[in-house]
């Protein structure tokens, strides 16, 4: 199909994209419609000047996109950057970039496409300021002491091993130490090392030399090269193959290592964050893992525990949620109703924190008409999980049906209705309170 | 190696890494102008004021008017910025005669009686210089024609 060139800039004109190419000079020779709404240059003003002059952002000189694929020979995909509008405005983007080549395989000129990012920054920003610690939340004993764990490591250069359930939140973790540690303003880059075979791993973590391998037409940085004094955060470590364990063993111990197909020692300044999820001594006792690699990364270990076990942070965690969607949706629904509270607390969350999030945007999503999510909206698994109460001894304080309806409303004031509150106070959970207060028949919203 | 990475790099200031592609680049394609006239920048800024002189020299006569046309905004020159940079560093450091054969380099993109100037300065310092003898006939040829 050949389509012309008038088609072409209509095509590009209706998406809603920002999309600009350069030449080979970086002089910008075409300019969409999306992207004159955002930056609020018009395109005959920009054709033919240099890219740097229209976007003004630092950017442009320490980390320009383009430069970064012809570097890393690999497109650039959801990199945040920010650019200057015309009227002087610093806008957050994010942008996917790739270089356009001619026959002979020279490159000719370079292609960004970018969307405004303006308002999911502010929503980032201000949800970020109502978590307790570097965008993670949660109050619990457990969450506090890894916090304060987090600010004291977090400027030793010692490798860090995060262990936790799926969606507990390592990698917020992880992200949490790069931010306050002296290597902030390093690279910080993410791999993670379940997802490819042993042979394109180490290409991938090591780089490799052109002719290394059918595939390698050229020579390539690898992870470690790229995020030279910064931090590599190696995610599902423990699934690494074999292979890979005894080479990524050798840059621990000795700080060196080879691209692929080159004999070259190179030398590395990278901190290490690991993280796993799988049950390490499992893995150690079945030879998955090996036990050397084990202990040099475990030099600071995380256990990040599991939802179930600092149910204490669950609310907390449904608030953050409910206004993170309010925002995204732009639907005001702030609150939820205190039955659907107690199902969310009696859960057992096996897939933790991204599994409640998942359960209260379902929830969130199916709630129309009001400001609050009731219980009925709630999705099945949660509404068919049948907790296992046990009555402990603490119920032998609870008031009998008899004589009880007014010390239980004596105690539901003392604390201004708060069941969790009322519910401490017997050493009950608040389902059996919450259980109690019905039998009792007394009215509550 | 690649052209299209020389130049993001010359954009973005970074001389060493700049004059790295693009020295790759000019020996595969040694008449390609643009090249030389950003190398010739590159050298002067990483203290390799031999091969700045040599290249300028061959640009200059064979199209000299390929610098004097240069636009500081249009084409992203950056020699009004290092010659402010060098001049003020002349107050601190020996004005030698490689000090005033890179600003007579690169006052000609801005400017080239002041270029012609410093080139007639560093004659004086160096009276032997080849390089600047040729620099200086091709300059005042042209100065001698424009009038």
């Amino acid at each position: 199909m050949n389509i012309n060139d008038n088609l072409k800039d209509h095509i590009l004109d209706s998406i809603a994209e920002g999309v600009f190419t350069v030449d080979k000079n970086f002089r910008i020779n075409f300019f969409n419609k999306a992207a004159e709404n955002i930056t609020g240059h018009n395109r005959e003003e920009v054709t033919g000047k240099f890219c740097k002059h229209i976007f003004r952002s630092e950017f442009c000189f320490y980390d320009c996109p383009i430069a970064t694929v012809l570097q890393a020979n690999k497109n650039l995909l959801d990199f945040e950057s920010t650019i200057h509008t015309k009227d002087g405005t610093s806008r957050p983007i994010k942008l996917n970039a790739a270089v356009l080549y001619n026959e002979k395989k020279e490159p000719t000129g370079g292609i960004v496409t970018f969307r405004d990012i303006s308002e999911l920054a502010a929503i980032k920003k201000s949800l970020h300021k109502e978590t307790q610690f570097q965008g993670m939340i949660g109050q619990s004993k457990q969450m506090l002491g890894i916090y304060e764990l987090i600010q004291e490591i977090a400027d030793s250069n010692a490798p860090v091993l995060i262990q936790g359930e799926s969606g507990t939140g390592k990698e917020l973790i992880a992200n949490a130490i790069q931010k306050i540690s002296s290597r902030k303003n390093n690279p910080y880059i993410k791999i993670n090392c379940s997802v490819l075979p042993s042979n394109l791993l180490a290409s991938e973590l090591f780089g490799h030399v052109k002719g290394a391998f059918p595939d390698a037409i050229k020579d390539r940085a690898g992870r470690f090269e790229l995020a030279d004094k910064g931090t590599l955060f190696l995610d599902e470590v423990a699934e690494m193959p074999l292979q890979m364990q005894i080479q990524l063993l050798r840059v621990l111990q000795e700080g060196t290592y080879e691209r692929v197909g080159e004999s070259i020692t190179r030398y590395s300044n990278v901190r290490i964050i690991a993280a796993t999820n799988i049950n390490i001594d499992e893995a150690l006792k079945n030879g998955k893992f090996r036990e050397d690699l084990y202990y040099r990364l475990n030099v600071i270990p995380i256990y990040v525990p599991p939802l179930r076990e600092r149910r204490e942070d669950i609310i907390p965690l449904i608030q953050h949620f409910l206004t993170k969607f309010s925002l995204f949706y732009k639907k005001d629904i702030t609150e939820i109703e205190e039955s659907a509270i107690d199902y969310l607390i009696n859960y057992p969350w096996p897939g933790n924190i991204r599994e409640l999030e998942n359960v209260l945007e379902y929830s969130f999503v199916r709630t129309t008409n009001k400001n609050r999510i009731e219980s009925s909206k709630l999705p099945n698994s949660i509404l068919s999980f049948k907790p296992q109460i046990k009555e402990n001894d603490n119920l032998k304080n609870f008031p009998s049906a008899s004589q009880s309806k007014t010390e239980m409303l004596m105690l539901l004031e003392k604390h201004r209705w708060n069941k969790s509150a009322a519910a401490k106070e017997l050493g009950i959970g608040r389902t059996t309170l919450w259980r109690k207060i019905k039998q009792l028949g007394i009215a509550v919203e | 190696m690649s052209e299209m990475l020389g130049n993001q790099y010359f954009m973005a200031r970074n001389y060493p890494a700049a004059q790295k592609e693009l020295e790759e680049v000019h020996f595969n394609d040694p008449s390609n102008k643009s090249i030389i006239k950003k190398l010739i920048i590159c050298y002067t800024q990483t203290g390799k004021v031999k091969e700045a002189i040599n290249l300028f020299n061959k640009l200059i006569n064979e199209d000299i008017d390929f610098i004097i046309d240069t636009h500081p905004q249009l084409d992203d020159c950056p020699c009004p910025e290092l010659i402010e940079k060098i001049e003020s560093r002349g107050d601190v450091v020996e004005k030698s005669c490689d000090y005033y054969l890179v600003l007579g380099i690169v006052w000609l993109y801005c400017d080239i009686k002041k270029s012609y100037d410093y080139f007639k300065i560093s004659k004086e310092m160096d009276p032997e210089n080849k390089q600047i003898d040729m620099a200086l006939e091709i300059i005042e040829n042209h100065l001698h024609y424009q009038n």
